[in-house]
Protein backbone atom coordinates (compact mmCIF):
# COMPACT_ATOMS: atom_id res chain seq x y z
CA UNK A 1 0.00 0.00 0.00
CA UNK A 2 2.75 2.40 1.04
CA UNK A 3 4.97 1.41 -2.22
CA UNK A 4 1.62 1.91 -4.69
CA UNK A 5 1.01 5.27 -2.90
CA UNK A 6 4.96 6.69 -3.73
CA UNK A 7 5.37 5.55 -6.61
CA UNK A 8 2.34 6.95 -7.41
CA UNK A 9 2.98 10.50 -6.04
CA UNK A 10 6.24 10.41 -7.95
CA UNK A 11 4.23 9.83 -11.20
CA UNK A 12 1.82 12.57 -10.41
CA UNK A 13 5.02 14.77 -9.36
CA UNK A 14 6.90 14.06 -12.41
CA UNK A 15 4.10 14.93 -14.62
CA UNK A 16 3.65 17.82 -12.99
CA UNK A 17 7.75 19.33 -13.39
CA UNK A 18 7.10 18.19 -16.93
CA UNK A 19 4.34 20.81 -17.27
CA UNK A 20 5.42 23.42 -15.63
CA UNK A 21 8.87 23.30 -17.95
CA UNK A 22 6.67 22.77 -20.91
CA UNK A 23 4.88 25.86 -20.17
CA UNK A 24 8.45 28.24 -18.97
CA UNK A 25 10.20 27.37 -22.43
CA UNK A 26 8.17 29.51 -24.67
CA UNK A 27 8.97 32.12 -22.39
CA UNK A 28 11.25 34.31 -24.48
CA UNK A 29 9.30 37.45 -26.09
CA UNK A 30 7.86 40.33 -24.87
CA UNK A 31 9.13 40.95 -21.68
CA UNK A 32 13.04 40.18 -22.22
CA UNK A 33 14.83 40.78 -25.55
CA UNK A 34 14.43 37.44 -26.82
CA UNK A 35 11.44 38.61 -29.12
CA UNK A 36 13.45 41.93 -30.35
CA UNK A 37 16.38 42.03 -32.90
CA UNK A 38 20.06 41.58 -32.24
CA UNK A 39 21.18 44.48 -34.07
CA UNK A 40 20.73 48.18 -32.79
CA UNK A 41 17.98 49.70 -34.37
CA UNK A 42 17.31 53.47 -34.27
CA UNK A 43 14.53 55.90 -35.42
CA UNK A 44 13.97 59.21 -35.50
CA UNK A 45 9.99 60.56 -35.40
CA UNK A 46 7.37 62.79 -33.87
CA UNK A 47 5.76 61.94 -31.05
CA UNK A 48 2.26 61.02 -31.51
CA UNK A 49 1.39 59.65 -28.05
CA UNK A 50 3.22 61.25 -24.98
CA UNK A 51 4.81 59.15 -22.84
CA UNK A 52 2.57 56.78 -20.22
CA UNK A 53 3.59 55.66 -17.29
CA UNK A 54 0.98 52.74 -17.19
CA UNK A 55 2.35 49.36 -16.58
CA UNK A 56 3.91 46.72 -16.83
CA UNK A 57 6.25 48.92 -19.59
CA UNK A 58 6.34 52.64 -19.92
CA UNK A 59 5.18 53.09 -23.68
CA UNK A 60 5.09 56.43 -26.06
CA UNK A 61 4.05 56.43 -29.95
CA UNK A 62 6.05 57.93 -32.56
CA UNK A 63 4.99 58.55 -36.26
CA UNK A 64 8.24 58.08 -38.39
CA UNK A 65 7.59 58.23 -42.52
CA UNK A 66 3.85 57.84 -42.17
CA UNK A 67 3.84 54.74 -39.73
CA UNK A 68 3.05 54.67 -36.10
CA UNK A 69 5.22 53.17 -33.82
CA UNK A 70 5.10 51.61 -30.48
CA UNK A 71 7.85 52.53 -28.04
CA UNK A 72 8.08 50.08 -25.54
CA UNK A 73 10.50 51.67 -22.35
CA UNK A 74 11.82 50.10 -19.28
CA UNK A 75 9.02 49.61 -16.02
CA UNK A 76 7.45 52.93 -14.91
CA UNK A 77 9.36 53.50 -12.27
CA UNK A 78 12.48 52.96 -13.96
CA UNK A 79 11.48 55.23 -17.29
CA UNK A 80 10.90 57.95 -14.21
CA UNK A 81 14.18 57.71 -12.54
CA UNK A 82 15.88 58.86 -15.80
CA UNK A 83 13.79 61.35 -15.80
CA UNK A 84 11.35 60.54 -18.62
CA UNK A 85 8.20 61.43 -17.03
CA UNK A 86 4.55 62.34 -18.17
CA UNK A 87 3.89 65.34 -19.42
CA UNK A 88 8.31 65.99 -20.50
CA UNK A 89 8.05 65.35 -23.95
CA UNK A 90 5.04 67.66 -25.79
CA UNK A 91 3.19 65.75 -28.23
CA UNK A 92 4.25 66.47 -31.85
CA UNK A 93 7.87 66.86 -30.97
CA UNK A 94 10.62 65.04 -32.52
CA UNK A 95 12.73 62.58 -30.99
CA UNK A 96 15.04 59.55 -32.11
CA UNK A 97 15.13 56.56 -30.10
CA UNK A 98 17.32 53.67 -29.94
CA UNK A 99 16.60 49.75 -28.83
CA UNK A 100 16.20 46.71 -30.59
CA UNK A 101 13.30 46.33 -32.98
CA UNK A 102 10.85 43.52 -32.84
CA UNK A 103 11.37 40.52 -34.54
CA UNK A 104 8.45 40.25 -36.61
CA UNK A 105 8.71 42.27 -39.44
CA UNK A 106 5.55 42.99 -39.49
CA UNK A 107 5.33 44.76 -36.05
CA UNK A 108 6.47 48.14 -35.57
CA UNK A 109 7.78 48.25 -32.21
CA UNK A 110 10.84 48.98 -30.73
CA UNK A 111 11.86 48.03 -27.24
CA UNK A 112 13.70 51.45 -26.22
CA UNK A 113 17.29 51.72 -24.22
CA UNK A 114 17.23 55.58 -24.53
CA UNK A 115 15.69 58.43 -26.11
CA UNK A 116 16.51 61.33 -27.42
CA UNK A 117 15.05 64.79 -27.33
CA UNK A 118 15.99 68.28 -27.38
CA UNK A 119 19.58 67.40 -27.20
CA UNK A 120 18.27 65.27 -23.45
CA UNK A 121 19.27 61.65 -23.29
CA UNK A 122 16.82 59.29 -21.41
CA UNK A 123 18.69 56.39 -20.58
CA UNK A 124 15.54 54.32 -19.81
CA UNK A 125 17.73 50.91 -19.67
CA UNK A 126 21.07 52.43 -17.82
CA UNK A 127 22.16 48.77 -17.43
CA UNK A 128 22.15 48.19 -21.21
CA UNK A 129 25.12 49.86 -23.02
CA UNK B 1 -14.90 41.10 -27.47
CA UNK B 2 -13.17 44.36 -28.61
CA UNK B 3 -16.24 46.09 -27.61
CA UNK B 4 -15.72 44.38 -24.39
CA UNK B 5 -11.96 45.47 -24.16
CA UNK B 6 -12.70 48.86 -25.46
CA UNK B 7 -15.31 49.63 -22.43
CA UNK B 8 -13.23 47.88 -20.04
CA UNK B 9 -9.93 49.99 -21.08
CA UNK B 10 -12.24 53.45 -21.18
CA UNK B 11 -13.32 52.54 -17.61
CA UNK B 12 -12.54 54.72 -14.52
CA UNK B 13 -10.65 51.64 -13.18
CA UNK B 14 -8.75 51.71 -16.77
CA UNK B 15 -7.78 55.32 -15.94
CA UNK B 16 -6.98 54.58 -12.54
CA UNK B 17 -4.69 52.08 -13.27
CA UNK B 18 -2.95 53.49 -15.70
CA UNK B 19 -2.60 57.07 -14.21
CA UNK B 20 -2.30 56.96 -10.56
CA UNK B 21 1.47 56.62 -10.30
CA UNK B 22 4.19 54.51 -11.77
CA UNK B 23 3.62 51.66 -9.22
CA UNK B 24 0.05 50.82 -9.18
CA UNK B 25 0.03 48.05 -11.91
CA UNK B 26 3.06 46.55 -10.20
CA UNK B 27 1.45 46.44 -6.62
CA UNK B 28 -1.78 45.27 -8.29
CA UNK B 29 0.44 42.52 -9.73
CA UNK B 30 1.60 41.38 -6.96
CA UNK B 31 -1.40 40.83 -5.25
CA UNK B 32 -2.47 38.73 -8.55
CA UNK B 33 0.36 36.52 -7.84
CA UNK B 34 -0.54 36.10 -4.21
CA UNK B 35 -4.29 35.40 -5.18
CA UNK B 36 -3.05 32.97 -7.49
CA UNK B 37 -0.75 31.37 -5.70
CA UNK B 38 -3.05 30.83 -2.86
CA UNK B 39 -5.34 29.72 -5.46
CA UNK B 40 -3.20 27.03 -6.57
CA UNK B 41 -0.88 26.18 -3.63
CA UNK B 42 -4.25 24.94 -2.02
CA UNK B 43 -6.40 23.23 -5.04
CA UNK B 44 -3.01 21.52 -5.80
CA UNK B 45 -3.21 19.79 -2.21
CA UNK B 46 -6.98 19.11 -2.77
CA UNK B 47 -5.91 17.63 -6.54
CA UNK B 48 -3.15 15.73 -5.74
CA UNK B 49 -5.47 14.32 -2.28
CA UNK B 50 -8.46 13.49 -4.68
CA UNK B 51 -5.75 11.71 -7.55
CA UNK B 52 -5.04 9.35 -4.49
CA UNK B 53 -2.04 10.74 -2.95
CA UNK B 54 -1.84 11.33 1.09
CA UNK B 55 -5.24 8.70 1.70
CA UNK B 56 -4.45 8.00 4.85
CA UNK B 57 -5.37 11.60 5.72
CA UNK B 58 -9.13 12.58 5.67
CA UNK B 59 -10.31 14.61 3.06
CA UNK B 60 -12.47 16.47 5.65
CA UNK B 61 -9.55 17.82 7.09
CA UNK B 62 -7.91 18.76 4.17
CA UNK B 63 -10.63 20.70 2.43
CA UNK B 64 -11.49 22.52 5.78
CA UNK B 65 -8.01 24.28 5.50
CA UNK B 66 -7.79 24.17 1.94
CA UNK B 67 -10.99 25.08 0.18
CA UNK B 68 -10.93 28.70 1.89
CA UNK B 69 -7.78 29.60 1.06
CA UNK B 70 -8.30 28.21 -2.38
CA UNK B 71 -11.86 31.00 -2.06
CA UNK B 72 -10.10 33.60 -1.06
CA UNK B 73 -7.11 33.09 -3.44
CA UNK B 74 -9.84 33.10 -6.39
CA UNK B 75 -11.01 36.57 -4.83
CA UNK B 76 -8.17 38.00 -4.70
CA UNK B 77 -6.75 36.85 -8.00
CA UNK B 78 -10.26 38.05 -9.26
CA UNK B 79 -10.23 41.72 -8.22
CA UNK B 80 -6.84 42.59 -9.10
CA UNK B 81 -7.10 40.78 -12.28
CA UNK B 82 -9.86 42.86 -13.08
CA UNK B 83 -7.46 45.78 -12.53
CA UNK B 84 -4.63 44.40 -14.54
CA UNK B 85 -7.40 43.70 -17.52
CA UNK B 86 -8.59 46.87 -17.49
CA UNK B 87 -4.72 48.71 -17.67
CA UNK B 88 -4.36 47.45 -20.77
CA UNK B 89 -7.65 45.87 -22.02
CA UNK B 90 -7.57 46.59 -25.97
CA UNK B 91 -3.88 45.05 -26.14
CA UNK B 92 -5.75 41.65 -25.82
CA UNK B 93 -7.51 41.36 -28.88
CA UNK B 94 -6.03 38.61 -30.94
CA UNK B 95 -3.86 37.42 -28.38
CA UNK B 96 -4.07 33.35 -28.74
CA UNK B 97 -3.31 33.02 -25.00
CA UNK B 98 -5.75 35.27 -23.45
CA UNK B 99 -8.82 32.92 -25.42
CA UNK B 100 -7.49 29.91 -23.56
CA UNK B 101 -6.92 31.39 -19.75
CA UNK B 102 -10.39 32.44 -19.66
CA UNK B 103 -12.15 29.09 -20.70
CA UNK B 104 -9.69 27.51 -18.82
CA UNK B 105 -10.69 29.19 -15.35
CA UNK B 106 -14.40 28.94 -16.66
CA UNK B 107 -14.25 25.25 -17.32
CA UNK B 108 -12.43 24.79 -13.67
CA UNK B 109 -14.89 26.65 -12.29
CA UNK B 110 -17.85 24.40 -13.48
CA UNK B 111 -15.57 21.25 -12.33
CA UNK B 112 -14.84 22.71 -8.94
CA UNK B 113 -18.90 23.22 -8.77
CA UNK B 114 -19.44 20.15 -10.25
CA UNK B 115 -16.73 18.12 -7.40
CA UNK B 116 -18.61 19.70 -4.46
CA UNK B 117 -22.34 18.71 -5.95
CA UNK B 118 -21.09 15.18 -5.91
CA UNK B 119 -21.88 12.26 -3.83
CA UNK B 120 -18.82 11.17 -3.36
CA UNK B 121 -17.74 14.48 -2.20
CA UNK B 122 -20.20 14.47 0.00
CA UNK B 123 -19.30 10.85 1.33
CA UNK B 124 -15.70 11.82 1.39
CA UNK B 125 -16.35 14.36 4.66
CA UNK B 126 -16.89 11.53 6.77
CA UNK B 127 -20.14 9.90 6.34
CA UNK B 128 -19.30 6.77 4.50
CA UNK B 129 -16.60 4.60 3.03
CA UNK B 130 -16.53 5.69 -0.82
CA UNK B 131 -17.12 2.86 -3.50
CA UNK B 132 -13.51 2.54 -5.99
CA UNK B 133 -16.02 4.01 -8.69
CA UNK B 134 -16.43 6.98 -6.60
CA UNK B 135 -12.92 7.00 -6.20
CA UNK B 136 -12.26 7.05 -9.43
CA UNK B 137 -14.91 9.70 -10.27
CA UNK B 138 -13.28 12.09 -7.39
CA UNK B 139 -9.56 11.30 -9.10
CA UNK B 140 -10.78 12.48 -12.66
CA UNK B 141 -12.42 15.38 -11.25
CA UNK B 142 -9.66 16.31 -9.49
CA UNK B 143 -6.95 15.73 -12.88
CA UNK B 144 -9.67 18.12 -14.75
CA UNK B 145 -9.16 20.65 -12.08
CA UNK B 146 -5.11 20.41 -11.95
CA UNK B 147 -5.76 20.50 -15.88
CA UNK B 148 -7.58 23.52 -15.78
CA UNK B 149 -6.13 25.88 -13.26
CA UNK B 150 -2.02 24.77 -14.88
CA UNK B 151 -3.79 25.73 -18.02
CA UNK B 152 -5.33 28.88 -16.93
CA UNK B 153 -2.20 29.99 -14.97
CA UNK B 154 0.55 28.70 -17.95
CA UNK B 155 -1.72 30.54 -20.34
CA UNK B 156 -2.01 34.00 -18.21
CA UNK B 157 1.58 34.03 -18.16
CA UNK B 158 2.09 33.77 -21.62
CA UNK B 159 -0.32 36.88 -22.39
CA UNK B 160 2.37 39.14 -21.50
CA UNK B 161 5.22 37.47 -24.37
CA UNK B 162 3.00 37.02 -26.69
Amino acid sequence: MEQTLSSRSLTVGGALVVALFLMILPASAHHGWGGYQDEDFQLSGTVESPVSLAGPHATMKIRAENQVWDITLSPPARTERAGLKEGVIPVGAKVTVFGHRHRDPKRFEVKTERVNWNGRLFNVYPDRS
Amino acid sequence: MHGFLAWMYASALGHFMRESGPWTYAIVNLAHILGVASLFGSVLILDLRLLGVWRRTPLAVLTHVAVPVAAGGFGLATLSGIGLLAANATEYVGNPFFYVKFPAIAIGLVNAFVVSVSPAWEAASGTRELTAIENRQLALMGATSLACWLTAIGAGRMIGYW
